[in-house]
């Protein structure tokens, strides 16, 4: 048969220092490498972690070499960069200089290995619009947006993994009913929607909060709550599922019957074990938050790097919109690896591999 | 077909027969339909002069003057403007779903199949630009190729496929190991047949509510670059400009946020309901099947 697939996972542990696995993931989020399947042997953390941590770093590492790659071409393609760099007053001269300044004279394969060179030690070049370093505006940004997104996220925990498990322990509740449907809509209701009604009603109609820019605390509610809003319902439907699928497997009526109450039941061990598929979600919301980020920041006109993302791409600053595009990469590909990671700690299927 | 209606008399038309068992599927079912039939009756019977702004008449609110919605800040009128804008949010998610569908759809199957580096190459792909978010990506195609219907519709459905190609790959490995592929193996049946006659029909519900979920978040995404400014051109009625134009006349006119956003949560909802009610259908088929 073509469909080896016990050999596959031989070989695989025998490349495994490489980091490049070719088994794929499959339809949870971070690899589950063996089942219940045949002989297991367990396979220490540490070596799950370098694993993880070197698949994670190709995948980067390839995800910024096209990225690059595609915005070196584009902008060739696009038009004359020595125009674009010379703005709308440039002539003749002025461009000639600028095409020495930059080595746009010289053949376009030198100049794609050059500027790769430049991109691998992180040297983007100077914003087109106000000729500061491309890399530092945007990490200069990154702690605003951090600010809202931990804000956000831990709101978005706060909230959702109590009242999931709530609506999971006894879903067919009339008034738990009433409430999933409510978190049905709230899913359909996209986080731009979510954040000029806010607007309209609290700075607005009640002018309690201000509707723009950071000014401490109290500004900090609004773009929360909008960034929030839109990831809370899915961790909400999964967690609620999960616990109710939870509540009705055999170990929950063993523990039933030794005497455990509701309470104890759903808290303790429901959740528990609902808390393991809701990580690969809430892992790859992290990833998300700074692209949702994107839209709060332009709303509630927050200086963060998703404001500073959009107004380059607006006006065509390509050395910044690349270093934020870099940033972002490095970030979201933090998270998954955290996900992972913390995944092998707490899944110990994940330690066992057939042998 | 001619032998269905061998009993002769024609049999008088129910409404319930149109029923599909689920609620969720059935109301979002209705809901697209009327969006649908919006949609092709504006493209036909729809004049472009609806569209136009008349000063006098502006920012006035709903019912003013026949404006069953009111009028924005050039005096257009929004229930025009929001019929407008259904070319531009269900136009483009569509083609942008079924782009990234057949995509997702034809590479998941091909990595499903082979076990050499094609499988390799497809994953790492997949795997790379899954994580990545779209919003970000559609930023950068935009900032390169530009604004409109057909760049936007083709950026959306070019980077979204991965999502869809995982899945797929993941239930075609699955179906390829059943007995009546291995059967269609034996007969000598080609690969691409097996595939797409055979394994294909299989993973269709998945296909279904995956694309379901997937329009939804392409009208998302699509509304949200116009919002930015970066998506359909400035003077387009798309939902997303709409939004985008509200934002300076929310003190005096919230109706012009109001009516694009009533209309986009409506599309997001009735695709999500349409998304759980298939899920929820083929699951309960598949309970039935191993009970």
């Amino acid at each position: 048969m073509a469909e080896p697939s016990g050999g596959v996972h031989v070989t695989d542990v025998t490349k495994n220092s490489v980091g490049a696995k070719s088994e794929p993931n499959e339809l949870v989020q971070p690899d589950i490498a063996g089942g219940s399947r045949g002989d297991e042997i367990i396979i220490p953390v540490y070596w799950n972690i370098a694993r993880t941590l070197g698949k994670r770093l190709v995948e980067l590492a390839f995800l910024l070499f096209v990225i690059s790659t595609v915005l070196f071409f584009a902008l060739r393609l696009t038009g004359d960069p020595a125009a674009v760099l010379a703005g709308e007053t440039g002539d003749a001269e002025q461009l000639a200089l600028i095409r020495a300044q930059y080595g746009l004279d010289k053949p376009i394969i030198i100049q794609y290995l050059i500027f790769l060179g430049k991109v691998a030690v992180l040297d983007f070049g100077t914003s087109l619009a106000n000729a500061q370093d491309a890399l530092g505006l945007v990490l200069e940004r990154l702690p605003t947006s951090f600010t809202l997104v931990i804000i956000a996220f831990s709101a978005n925990l706060i909230v959702a993994i109590p009242l999931g498990a709530w609506l999971g322990g006894r879903p067919d509740q009339r008034l738990r009913k009433g409430a999933s449907t409510m978190v049905f809509i709230a899913q359909g209701i996209p986080g731009y929607i979510t954040g000029l009604i806010l607007i309209q009603i609290f700075a607005v109609e009640l002018r309690w909060l201000p509707s723009i820019g950071n000014q401490g605390p109290l500004s900090w509610l609004m773009p929360a709550f909008t960034l929030a809003s839109f990831q809370a319902p899915q961790v909400i439907r999964v967690i609620s599922a999960n616990v109710a699928e939870a509540m009705r497997e055999d170990y929950i009526r063993t523990a039933r019957a030794n005497g455990a109450g509701f309470q104890t039941l759903l808290w303790r061990h429901a959740l528990k074990n609902a808390m393991l598929g809701a990580t690969a979600l809430i892992g790859t919301q992290v990833a998300f938050l700074l692209s949702g980020s994107i839209i709060t920041e332009v709303i509630f006109a927050w200086p963060g790097l998703g404001r500073l993302l959009v107004t380059s791409v607006q006006t065509l600053d390509f050395p910044v919109v690349q270093a934020a595009v870099f940033m972002i990469s490095i970030f979201v590909y933090t998270a998954i690896t955290l996900t992972d990671i913390v995944f092998l700690f707490i899944d110990p299927r994940l330690r066992r591999q057939r042998a | 077909m001619t032998v269905a209606h061998s009993t002769g008399s024609p049999r008088r038309f129910k409404l319930s027969r149109l029923s599909t068992g689920s609620l969720q599927l059935n109301v979002g079912l209705v809901i697209f339909t009327i969006l649908l039939l919006a949609l092709i009756g504006q493209a036909l019977f729809m004049p472009a002069s609806a569209l136009d702004g008349d000063l006098p008449s502006r920012l006035k609110g709903p019912g003013y003057q026949g404006h069953v919605f009111g009028t924005d800040q050039l005096g257009r009128d929004l229930l025009f403007r929001v019929l407008g804008g259904l070319p531009w949010s269900l136009g483009i998610a569509g083609l942008a779903t079924l782009i990234l569908a057949s995509i997702g759809t034809v590479l998941g199957l091909i990595a499903a199949w082979y076990t050499n580096f094609i499988r390799t190459i497809v994953l790492l792909f997949i795997s790379t630009v899954i994580a990545f978010p779209f919003l970000v990506l559609a930023l950068v195609a935009v900032a390169i190729i530009g604004r409109g219907f057909w760049p936007i519709t083709l950026t959306l459905g070019l980077i979204a496929w991965p999502v869809v190609a995982r899945v797929i790959y993941a239930e075609g490995r699955g179906v390829l190991t059943r007995e009546y592929v291995l059967a269609a193996r034996l007969f000598g049946v080609s690969k691409w047949s097996i595939l797409f006659v055979h394994v294909l029909p299989g993973i269709r519900p998945t296909i279904l509510v995956m694309g379901a979920f997937l329009f939804a978040v392409m009208l998302i995404l699509e509304s949200a670059l116009s919002f930015l400014g970066l998506g359909a051109p400035l003077n387009a009625p798309s939902w997303g400009n709409m939004l985008s134009d509200s934002r300076q006349y929310l003190v005096n006119a919230p109706w012009m946020m109001l009516v694009p956003a009533g209309a986009i949560v409506s599309a997001v909802i009735s695709l999500n309901l349409i998304g759980d009610g298939v899920a929820e259908i083929s699951r309960k088929r598949a309970r039935a099947v191993e009970a």
